[in-house]
């Protein structure tokens, strides 16, 4: 009888233990998960989840957001787009150097901010150049480019730091976007490409 | 076989539970912290702070803007007579007033650009018309106003002026 109810005591046990860990994993709770892994819009490797910063979100990304994106406005006012790899699909790393290139997008403002993985904060560095926007970024016509580094670049107008970050990721904001944007991600947006121009230990 | 029914069945049953639980609180019990993080760095309750601007050294919260000037304003609407009233000054350009749940969701927006806004605010158990409801007690105010540069956020400080967060009842 003791027996029996040391079994049942276990199963349960181990049932909670069970529930409480998947539901950190697959929530992205857990730190070793990656943001955004949840989402559901995905254009040219920018990835985002229209349903953040509402009650429509699923409990897995509603409990993700909570962690990395708390505060996080809903869709009608912005949405966000994530990345966190370059071209090949290699993690955004402090010791590499990348060139960020785009156009307009459809929005009334964006920005694209950079965020350690490790916990989603700035990184801590006093270069003053954690972001670029549509309001501060030099621009021919309708294009430009940007360098992601950890030291200023000697040619780079735009630049954005990636001093003690180790590995990051970037955010991008559209703010007040386009209607089609909306209805129409894949087809309204053409995302900034980025391509990494070399590591630290890279043979010259 | 048949003896390692039960105990399986309650291993099923207790991890969907745990599961769901964890799913389920796991919103509530990160912004119930976060906003004890926020009175404890000095954030009112009932009244916008006036906010330093976000730099690696001042963020408080995760993924916060450098480009944008936040201002927060904590609440607490247990009492369902009590309406708190948010006002956010004119600023020229993009700006919006949003609020934030308990459980972390965006219930209500307003932009403002060129203009200002007030909303009354009443909490779950309120029957009041008219105004707009939160769906649980304790929440969060925010208000984002453009200002990627030193200059246009020390103008936004200024603007702040004509921002409210007050409770006008009971």
């Amino acid at each position: 009888m003791i027996t029996r109810a040391l079994t049942y005591g276990l199963a349960a046990i181990i049932g909670v233990g069970a529930g409480v860990t998947s539901a950190l994993l697959m929530s992205g709770l857990w730190s070793t998960k990656q943001p955004m892994e949840f989402s559901n819009i995905n254009v040219d490797g920018w990835v985002s989840d229209f349903a953040v910063g509402s009650e429509e979100a699923s409990p897995y990304v509603r409990a993700r957001v909570a962690r990395h994106g708390l505060l996080a406005l809903a869709k009608s006012e912005a949405v966000y787009f994530m990345r966190n790899v370059d071209e090949e699909g290699l993690p955004f790393s402090e010791a590499c150097d990348y060139r960020i290139s785009g156009g307009a997008l459809p929005a009334q403002w964006w920005s694209i901010t950079l965020y350690q993985t490790s916990d989603s904060m700035l990184p801590m560095n006093d270069d003053g150049a954690l972001s670029i926007d549509a309001t501060s970024i030099v621009a021919d016509s309708a294009s430009w480019t940007a360098r992601i580094a950890a030291e200023r670049p000697d040619d780079d107008a735009n630049w954005i730091s990636s001093r003690n970050s180790g590995g990051f990721d970037l955010l991008l904001r559209l703010y007040v976007p386009r209607d089609d944007l909306l209805e129409r991600p894949e087809t309204a947006l053409t995302p900034p490409s980025i391509e990494r121009l070399s590591c630290k230990g890279d043979a010259a | 076989m048949i003896r390692w029914i039960g105990p399986l069945a309650v291993f099923m049953i207790t991890a969907v539970g745990a599961h769901w639980a964890t799913l389920a609180y796991a919103p509530s019990v990160i912004m119930d912290r976060a906003l004890s993080t926020m009175k404890n760095r000095g954030i009112s309750e009932h009244a916008f702070t006036t906010p330093q601007r976000i730099t690696p050294q001042t963020q408080a919260v995760v993924r916060s803007s450098p480009d944008l000037f936040y201002s927060l304003c904590r609440y607490d609407l247990i009492d369902a007579e009590s309406v708190l009233r948010v006002t956010m000054g004119e600023w020229s350009d993009y700006q919006s007033l949003s609020f934030f749940d308990g459980n972390t969701n965006n219930f209500h927006r307003v932009r403002g650009e060129d203009k200002s806004v007030e909303v009354q605010l009443v909490g779950p158990g309120s029957t009041r018309e008219g105004s707009v409801q939160s769906p649980t007690a304790k929440g969060i105010v925010l208000i984002r106003r453009l200002a990627p540069t030193q200059a246009l956020f020390d103008q936004a400080k200024q603007v702040a002026a004509g921002d409210g967060c007050e409770l006008i009842a009971p």
